[in-house]
């Protein structure tokens, strides 16, 4: 056997240590007290009342007071089945091949008002949600009913054991009640108390909400998790002044930012001017994507629709509109963030993702069949919200499709007027942005694309896609499951019902001091502040 | 006023269940009827205003439509806030301006001259919130220090209190202290060529007496007035300053009120501004009789 050189033991010593000591974070003993000062995009639009919204401005800084049945693990950044971890229920069984699911409680839960958690808690929210005719309360708005509309029953038979049984088999219905979408309310609160207050069962409780100020919370000394949390409060400080609030980050007034409102250029600058600092990468699934009004001309044409898709470049939205902050993908949020999404060989393949003056090209020819061309241009006029968001995306659009021959207009529609009007289908085209909260088929595809969802503003409705949606949420092998979901987002990309353009990255910043408040490729499921602490 | 306010807010388009509705990402026929009954926004417009006088008369302003809260409630904190940044702004820029003006006009043609008028053109062409936030960044930049974002009160930490109003006062102050600079200047150039401030000259009172007790103070009517004029219109013009410098004031909230069509808060905050203007104009008035016994009424 050969002799190693002294200085090559020496090496491997020295690399050893450097590699133990370079690894302190892992190891780190958490340390508890002090406050997490938070960014907060806006004052919170309805109070802390999370089932009557569907904005992150209301999730981000409610989700501390609440706990799920489950919740998506905090400290592991992507968001999966596999991620699924217990929160107020200790374990849970699928029984009956899916057709059940068997939550088994926790036991000595309170209230943050001292009343016992039970089962009935449980069984309220989720009729409530489902507003079937014996529910004991109602929700002034329910967005998301239909993530519940495979649900037959909640029952509640003993205080710490919840049945839910479904119409059919359906193992996304566990990552739904993961989602910070999904907290469960106190059975003796009326629903509308949420608005102004909130009495969760989470691990903090809310000291004080000055309007427009602050809202501040203080650790719930019950809380179920023994230990934790680690912080003795957390304060949100609404600034919707760009710069300001990231200012306010450099200057150490924020511990961390709010999600998803960083662009990549932010973060370089701000990480570059204090390098304490760092910005973590991972997706917001959110998406721009066009909608098209397919109930009417001229987007019933399909040969209009793909070639709109076609038009639009969709490497130059990543690069123009969001300076390299965001990734090509078709309708589910693309790897390495997303679970579903198509590898880049496979995107390549879609119409629309290849080399942008070929799909031109291909867009031209497609609407001169459909009979438009220099000398009959088509006129559409594009509708979007009049935030800059969504018409710094508009405007890109309009430049692509006039390269096309097409004669676009904007038209700029105020906040309160764009959901009235996207739901009446008063609209041609619309640049639009899209947040889907968890990254996961059913939550997309029956809010988005599914025949009949108020969410499916463009009226896209394809009984065949249809057909597979339903089987894919059925089916019980993952990788399968996976195939089936590659072969749906295949045939939405060619059908161009709502072109995909784009997914927004997060680039989210925080200080090195504070520890264990890991993004996921959502931003809506990771609020809930339980694991995190301060180091300094 | 009350009915241009009330009407004019019914104009806009849209309505707060919109907004509730827009939250969702969605819009429900049948549910939205219901908010809509809920918050009585089913009544027609007549019926709407009086219900809302009625209320106001008995001291009641309603609830915000979205903080569900009394409108009162919500308001209450708001007001100190933007009356002291506007007297404060105010101090500032009479504390810059009228002098700067005497100075520019009674140095006229010199260099002063010229260097204070390009000073007071600088901060008309400068927008205070523009110069707010060169403030803000460059404190973060420089000094890796911005005030605190949250609302610190008086008695909480005077010092904090003071830079947290002082740095907007100063971006705010500056721009109107231009105003009040050219103003002054003119009204003084005016002044200084009478026949009384020539005889004082010339019965060999000192500068300072005749510039600021002879000169100033005949020249200070129309400095007053817009004086007056800008105070009444920083309340309500803030916004922002407020937002760039995230103070929780009037200014800043209404924009907000306004964008969810919360109309108790916004009617409520309109009044407010219109009331304060009124008495800013009657406190000018006033004002006027004190400086010049010639414009008191006689009995």
């Amino acid at each position: 056997m050969p002799r190693l050189r002294p200085i090559v033991v020496l090496a491997a010593v020295c690399v050893l240590t450097a590699a133990i000591v370079a690894t302190p974070a892992i190891s780190q003993t958490p340390k508890s007290g002090g406050v997490l000062t938070v960014m907060q995009r806006e004052d919170l639009p309805q109070g802390f009342a999370i089932l009557e919204t569907s904005t992150i401005s209301s999730v981000w800084p409610s989700m501390p007071c609440f706990s799920n049945l489950v919740i998506f693990d905090p400290l592991k950044k992507q968001e999966s089945v596999d991620t699924v971890i217990g929160e107020l229920a200790e374990k849970w069984s699928w029984q009956d091949t899916y057709r059940n699911l068997v939550f088994f409680l926790r036991k000595g839960v309170k209230w943050h008002d001292g009343q016992p958690f039970t089962s009935k808690d449980v069984k309220y929210t989720f009729d409530m949600l489902r507003e079937t005719p014996d529910a004991a309360g109602k929700l002034r708005i329910n967005p998301r009913k239909d993530w519940y509309a495979n649900v037959e029953a909640v029952e509640a038979a003993e205080p710490h054991t919840v049945v839910f049984r479904l119409k059919k088999p359906q193992p996304s219905l566990l990552l739904m009640l993961a989602s910070g979408y999904s907290p469960i309310y106190a059975a003796h609160v009326p629903a509308a108390t949420y608005r102004t207050t909130c009495v969760g069962t989470g691990p903090f409780k809310v000291k004080e909400w000055k309007k427009a100020e602050y809202v501040e919370f203080v650790k719930n000394p019950d809380y179920f998790i023994k230990g934790r949390p680690y912080l003795d409060g957390l304060k949100y400080i609404p600034i919707p002044e760009r710069g300001t609030k990231f200012a306010a980050l450099q200057a150490g007034r924020l511990d961390v930012a709010f999600p998803g409102d960083a662009t990549k250029t932010i973060a370089e600058q701000v990480t570059k001017a204090e390098p304490r600092i760092k910005a973590t990468i991972t997706g917001q699934n959110v998406n721009d994507n066009l909608l098209l009004n397919v109930t009417k001309p001229p987007f019933n044409n399909v040969k209009l629709r793909q070639a709109f898709s076609l038009a639009i470049d969709r490497r130059g939205v990543v690069q123009s509109v969001h300076q390299g902050g965001a990734a090509v993908g078709a309708s589910m949020a693309p790897k390495p963030f997303g679970v579903w999404g198509m590898l880049d060989k496979d995107l390549a393949s879609l119409p629309g993702y290849g080399k942008a003056a070929d799909e031109k090209a291909k867009a031209k020819k497609l609407l001169a069949e459909a009979g438009h061309g220099p000398s009959n241009p088509l006129k559409v006029e594009l509708a979007t919200r009049a935030i800059p968001q969504y018409l710094d995306f508009a405007s890109f659009v309009i430049n692509e499709l006039k390269q096309v021959g097409v004669e676009a207009t904007l038209k700029q529609i105020e906040t309160a007027q764009w959901h009235p009007l996207a739901t009446r289908k008063e609209f041609q085209a619309g640049p639009n942005l899209t947040g889907i909260g968890i990254d996961d088929p059913d939550a997309n595809y029956f809010e988005n694309w599914a025949c009949g969802s108020p969410r499916n503003y463009g009226g896209y409705c394809n009984e065949q896609i249809m057909k597979m949606i339903e089987a894919q949420s059925q089916e019980l092998d993952a990788k399968k499951r996976l195939a089936m979901v590659i072969e749906i987002q295949k045939k939405l990309e060619a059908d161009a019902g709502r072109p995909t353009i784009a997914w927004r990255q997060d680039y989210y910043l925080q200080w090195q001091h504070v520890k264990n408040l890991i993004p996921h490729q959502s931003i809506y499921n990771w609020g809930r502040m339980q694991e995190v602490w301060l180091d300094k | 006023m009350s009915v241009v306010i009330f009407l004019l807010l019914r104009l806009a388009p849209g309505n707060i269940v919109d907004i509730l509705f827009s939250t969702g990402g969605y819009v429900s026929d049948a549910d939205k009827k219901l908010i809509m009954q809920e918050l009585g926004l089913d009544k027609p417009v007549w019926a709407q205003y009086v219900e809302w006088i009625r209320n106001m008369a008995t001291g009641d302003l309603g609830k915000s439509y979205r903080y569900d809260v009394p409108a009162w409630q919500v308001i209450k904190p708001l007001i100190p806030v933007t009356i002291e940044l506007a007297v404060l702004s105010t101090i500032v820029a009479v504390l810059i301006g009228v002098p700067t003006g005497v100075i520019s006009a009674v140095r006229q043609d010199t260099v002063f001259d010229y260097a204070l008028r390009i000073f007071s053109l600088a901060g008309l062409s400068m927008p205070s919130f523009w110069l707010g936030m060169v403030i803000i960044l460059a404190l973060a930049a420089w000094l890796g220090w911005v005030p605190p974002m949250t609302y610190v009160g008086v008695r909480e930490d005077f010092k904090i209190h003071a830079v947290q109003f002082l740095l907007p006062a100063l971006a705010v102050g500056y721009r109107s202290s231009a105003l009040i600079t050219r103003i002054t200047r003119s009204a003084m150039l005016e002044v200084l060529r009478e026949d009384y401030v020539r005889t004082a000259w010339a019965k060999g009172q000192s500068e300072g007496a005749v510039v600021w007790r002879h000169a100033l103070t005949n020249a200070l009517l129309p400095v007053v007035t817009v004086i007056g004029i800008e105070f009444a219109f920083l309340i309500g013009g803030l916004v922002v300053t407020e937002t760039v410098f995230n103070l929780p004031g009037v200014a800043r909230f209404l924009v907000q009120a306004i964008l969810w069509r919360d109309y108790p808060i916004v009617q409520t905050l309109v009044m407010f501004i219109a009331i304060v203007v009124v008495l800013s104009n009657l406190f000018v008035d006033l004002l006027y009789g004190w400086l010049d016994p010639r414009v008191r009424y006689s009995g």
